[in-house]
């Protein structure tokens, strides 16, 4: 817990006398203030900066922040929740909880009217759930020029039913990433040819990345005398497993000419879960834990990060972390890795024929799942100070520093952040490896096929539903095919629970992002 | 046939000790270790099979990547002493009722009640979580020290209860009524006469209430908010998506320290017999 | 002057019962309820979450998984419980060094320290399966096995909770008296003949009370679990705590999760009083009830 609540007075003074000279001296037009003890390149000026955020006085006044656990989005914010302190004097209150607890312990003081946070961080998914409770982000701070170059897509997970309810500070999405080393190595090349008979390229498809990872799983490509293996997945229930497995699925099942809803048949509400797109992407799921490292098929975010990021697996998809881990200066791979989409598929469940399609060129979808987010509560008292938080939190100099360190899990999100040089100048990466990462990333932001969370009421349920079911194929338990049919079910009771209407109605606006 | 007997002895007493060990040894190493040298697989020794550093221990006392825990250990402190004790007082008094007076409410006997203090740990924590957070609430006492101390006074008093009810049990019932011709009244004769006898069930009771109460995590977690810390709490904020296994090492070292001093203290107690009679 | 009993007893009781019985009464009542996260409130569902609870499947395997668990974890506590008091008894060097050294895993957190666990059991960077290898008994797939997982735990909690054991039964030990021990010497028996004669009847009561409260604790096994394994792979180690843990703080179902608790008190009340009558009839001699 980052409680840091004392503020020297004579500080707060000195600073409020030093933001009214910078004022005066602004205006003259002749210096401005120097912010880069905060490790900041440069203050780009507006109502974010840290000059404008200097020349506010919140003394006396508290903020009450939950985030994540540390590192990941919860350093940051213990971070700039310090600094914020120090330009306004105000007392900020951060509470760090651990992602599997972090939905109940916001959910819990809505539900019963307390209130108990001001400025919340959490996955932008949960939207569905939170949004009569969150504060819409105000018209000044939506025009502010770190805003504005928000992209579209990230523009569109921040609102709901029109309204900005969520104030965006990270972008996140599922890719590939692979050791680019391996790719090229004429000895590895020469293998993969004898063992299958076609030529090694990056996996197009997830068949074919099943393939790639079971020829060069349990064998030892980087020469250490440790056994290397295929690929690293989060597999561990209840540890966004859910993720993963949509990744897989998404492009067997989310036809690029069908519309209307890739969960759910939005005119009928029909869960799609057992229709054979997401069966066939079960199965592969499941055949791939033979590829895994030890350990493998209870993986959860974090160990796929160190297995990717150490060096222990060929290929891996899920969030940036595992990507920036790898880059880090001190890795022992760094520059020795690459960035692609996600494979595809070429053959895609068509449900309004109900046959398969075949597509020569495989059907790509974007998976734009999970993001860190933030928001201000409703009900809370501060909100003129939380806003200014996060706007501050998010502006132009803070993202940029953030972006450096990988731990913290800021991930691009802004069209500025899609350019190779910044990563090449500021983080010393190869010109190669910052091509491929930013096109990668920036391929996903304007993809015409893209799959969204399932952003309505209770979805927290329908992903721990899926999640058990999809552990039951791996374990063995059931069949692909007997364990979707369960969950199929599972969702139809929980829609009929909350009503139809009601989740149509939320769900309604996951499909308007996906089919404009 | 004696020799190879203690030989299985001082093995078996070996073999738990490596068991027992085993964890601390790994926390240890660990704490002194950074990301390179976790993903790297598993290793022990520092400078032969990795390069130590003190990033893990810098976490815990506001250094870059951590938390700063100094304050949570002092509300941990406070919050579990402060229980402990009035859930001790409560409790030895409730049990002293229970064992030398009878009480009769309806069907209800002594014995029942006695049940319905111990039952009281069969409730999951889970399950008390939102009434508590509803009670805390109307109360105002939602993320506060009074409010945890509450709640944990009401979870450690029935182990006070259980370990002093078979405690009093055994002190012979001649000594109150001698007490009382002396012309005590039952409470001077509880506090002049019987608590000296007990004072070995007391640090018995005492250390269980310590335990549970500093190793909670639950209802510390659920029911604050950002202003009232404890220290298991901040521990498991290092736990994020990807865990930073050295600092999280470091802070469960930490935190294992206060309480370890206690097995000394009541390892003083069993070698003095001074717990004898403490089960029965 | 027996007026003055109240003062001994009415205190903690009161205080017990004020902090207590709210929190019963209103989860009675949730329980009829369907307060979940998009209807929150108190509505009248009638007994809608018992009749899903009936036929929920999940439920019942988790509290079989439990009942298996927490008697496999309070025998094996018991039995290396007892041998390890017995061993530090007497006529063994340093053995304020060791008891000591037993009981401070029962210090720790638990939480805390399943974290720790994890991170040994973790079958490519952890130092567990390297030792085994070292051994020749060979790397398991120790987190990611039904059967081994629920090994994990049932390593961890004996990890944790030996201790307890060890200190009441060492405890015990130490309270004996002399004279049965001699009275058994003069009559020539071996040790075996006097554990069983003289030392384990002595320590029926004492382990009885053990057994009960370590049951008490053990049911509500949870944080291991939520740590370790998640409940996994499959469902293959989710014990009734964490279900309900699922049901109630992850899915946000109030209602369903307060009637998936009560019956899961009662059960384990019912439970509980029958093992502690049974084993005061089968381990204390003499106690008729």
């Amino acid at each position: 817990m980052t409680t840091t609540r004392t503020r020297l007075r004579r500080g707060a003074l000195a600073s409020t006398t030093l933001a009214g000279t910078a004022l005066i001296l602004g205006a003259s037009g002749t210096m401005a203030q120097d912010y880069s003890r905060y490790g900041i390149q440069a203050d780009t000026p507006g109502i974010c900066s840290f000059e404008a955020i200097d020349a506010k006085d919140y003394s006396g006044r508290t903020l009450n922040v939950i985030t994540h656990a540390i590192p990941v989005i919860g350093e940051p914010t213990a971070l700039h929740a310090q600094q914020f302190q120090e330009l306004t004097g105000a007392t900020v209150n951060v509470v760090h909880v651990p992602f599997g607890d972090l939905f109940q312990r916001i959910m819990i003081p809505f539900q019963t009217q307390q209130s108990a946070y001001d400025v919340l961080f959490y996955g932008s998914l949960w939207l569905g759930d939170f949004n009569p409770y969150l504060a819409e982000v105000p018209e000044a701070y939506q025009q502010v020029s770190g805003m504005q170059a928000v992209t579209e897509t990230y523009r569109g997970v921040a609102s709901w039913g029109g309204k900005m309810l969520q104030y965006t500070m990270d972008g996140d999405r599922h890719y590939l990433k692979y050791r680019a080393d391996v790719f090229a190595n004429p000895e590895a090349q020469a293998l993969f040819k004898e063992k299958t008979g076609r030529d090694l390229t990056v996996p197009a498809t997830w068949e074919e990345y099943n393939e790639v990872a079971a020829v060069f799983t349990n064998t030892d490509w980087d020469n250490d005398g440790a056994p290397n293996f295929g690929t690293a997945e989060v597999t561990k229930r209840d540890d966004l497993m859910f993720s993963a497995f949509i990744s897989r699925v998404a492009p067997y099942a989310k036809h690029p000419d069908v519309k209307g809803g890739f969960f759910f048949d939005l005119e009928t509400m029909t869960p799609q879960v057992n229709t054979p797109g997401w069966v066939r992407g079960l199965e592969l799921f499941v055949a791939a834990q033979a590829s895994m490292p030890p350990g493998g098929t209870s993986f959860g975010l974090g160990d796929e990060i160190f297995s990717f990021g150490g060096g222990q697996t060929l290929m891996s998809y899920s969030w940036d972390d595992a990507f920036i881990q790898a880059m880090q200066e001190d890795s022992p791979i760094r520059n020795k890795v690459a960035a692609a989409m996600l494979p595809g598929a070429a053959e895609v469940w068509n449900r309004d024929t109900g046959q398969w399609d075949k597509f020569d060129e495989p059907n790509r979808v974007a998976y734009v799942t999970w993001g860190w987010t933030s928001a201000v509560a409703k009900d809370s008292q501060n909100q003129d100070m939380a806003f200014d938080f996060l706007c501050f939190f998010a502006n132009e100099g803070n993202t940029e520093s953030d972006l450096q360190i990988g731990r913290f899990g800021i991930n691009p999100y802004r069209d500025s952040h899609f350019d190779p040089a910044f990563y090449e100048s500021a983080l010393g990466w190869d010109k190669a490896v910052a091509e491929t990462y930013t096109a990668t990333l920036k391929g996903i932001d304007t993809a015409p096929n893209q799959v969204f969370d399932l952003r309505v009421p209770g979805v927290g349920e329908f992903m721990s539903s899926l999640a058990a079911g999809v552990a039951r194929a791996q374990s063995g338990e059931q069949s692909p095919q007997q364990a979707l049919d369960g969950v199929a079910a599972e969702w139809t009771a929980i829609v009929e629970r909350i009503g139809p209407d009601r989740v149509r109605e939320a769900y309604a606006n996951v499909v308007a992002l996906e089919d404009r | 046939m004696r020799t190879l007997y203690l030989a299985l002895k001082y093995l078996a007493v070996t073999l738990w000790s490596a068991f027992v060990i085993f964890p601390f040894l790994w926390m240890l190493s660990t704490s002194f270790k950074t990301q390179n040298a976790v993903t790297g697989g598993a290793t022990w020794l520092p400078w032969l099979q990795f390069e130590p550093s003190l990033a893990g221990w810098r976490a815990l006392f506001g250094g870059a990547g951590g938390v700063n825990i100094v304050k949570p250990y002092l509300n941990s402190v406070v919050v579990t002493g402060t229980a402990s004790a009035i859930a001790l007082v409560l409790g030895t008094l409730a049990a002293y009722g229970l064992s030398r007076f009878s009480f009769r409410a309806g069907p209800i006997r002594n014995g029942d009640i006695t049940f319905f203090f111990i039952s009281q740990r069969i409730m999951p924590p889970i399950v008390l979580a939102i009434p508590f957070f509803l009670m805390l609430r109307w109360l105002g006492l939602l993320d506060s020290l009074p409010g945890l101390i509450l709640v944990y006074v009401a979870a450690l008093m029935p182990i006070a209860v259980w370990v002093m009810v078979d405690f009093f049990n055994t002190i012979p019932r001649a000594l109150d009524e001698m007490a009382w011709m002396d012309g005590c009244t039952p409470v001077t004769t509880f506090i002049r006469v019987i608590l000296p006898n007990v004072l070995p069930g007391l640090v018995v009771a005492g250390m269980f209430c310590l335990i549970f109460g500093w190793n909670d995590f639950f209802f510390a977690f659920t029911l604050t908010f950002t202003k009232t810390q404890l220290l298991p709490v901040s521990i498991v904020a290092l736990n994020s998506s990807v865990t930073p296994w050295w600092s999280l090492s470091a802070a469960a070292i930490v935190s294992v320290a206060p309480l370890a001093v206690l097995a000394f203290v009541v390892e003083r107690f069993l070698a003095s017999g001074g717990l004898k009679g403490a089960v029965r | 002057m027996y007026r003055q009993k109240y003062i001994f007893l009415l205190p903690g009781l009161l205080v017990l019962i004020a902090v207590i019985l709210f929190p019963l009464i209103f989860t009675i009542r949730v329980s009829f309820s369907s307060w979940d996260v998009y209807n929150p409130g108190l509505n009248d569902a009638g007994g809608a979450m018992y009749a899903r609870m009936w036929e929920d499947a999940r439920y019942w395997q988790a509290l079989w998984r439990l009942s298996l668990l927490s008697v496999a974890t309070v025998l094996i506590q018991y039995l290396l419980g007892f041998a390890l008091a017995l061993l530090v008894w007497r006529d063994i060097a340093a053995r304020r060094f060791f008891r000591v050294l037993f009981l401070v895993p029962m210090m720790t957190t638990p939480v805390v320290m399943s974290v720790i666990w994890r991170t040994i059991f973790h079958e490519s960077l952890g130092p567990l399966n390297p030792i085994l290898e070292g051994l020749g008994i060979g790397a398991q797939p120790w987190l990611s096995h039904p059967g081994f997982a629920f090994v994990a735990v049932i390593i961890v909690e004996v990890w944790q909770w030996t201790p307890f054991m060890f200190l009441l039964l060492l405890a015990g030990l130490l309270s004996l008296p002399s004279e049965p021990f001699l009275a058994a010497k003069i009559d020539g028996a071996g040790p075996i003949r006097t554990f069983l004669s003289v030392t384990f009847p002595m320590m029926g009561a004492i382990s009885v009370g053990a057994i009960l409260i370590r049951a008490i604790e053990a049911s509500k096994i949870m944080e291991t679990v939520y740590v370790l394994t998640s409940g996994g792979p499959g469902t293959s180690t989710e014990t009734v705590s964490y279900y309900i843990y699922i049901r109630g703080m992850r899915d946000f179902q109030i209602g369903y999760s307060a009637a998936l608790s009560l019956t899961y008190l009662i059960i384990m009340a019912v439970a509980l009083t029958l093992i502690a009558k049974a084993l005061m009839r089968l381990m204390v001699r003499g106690a008729g009830a």
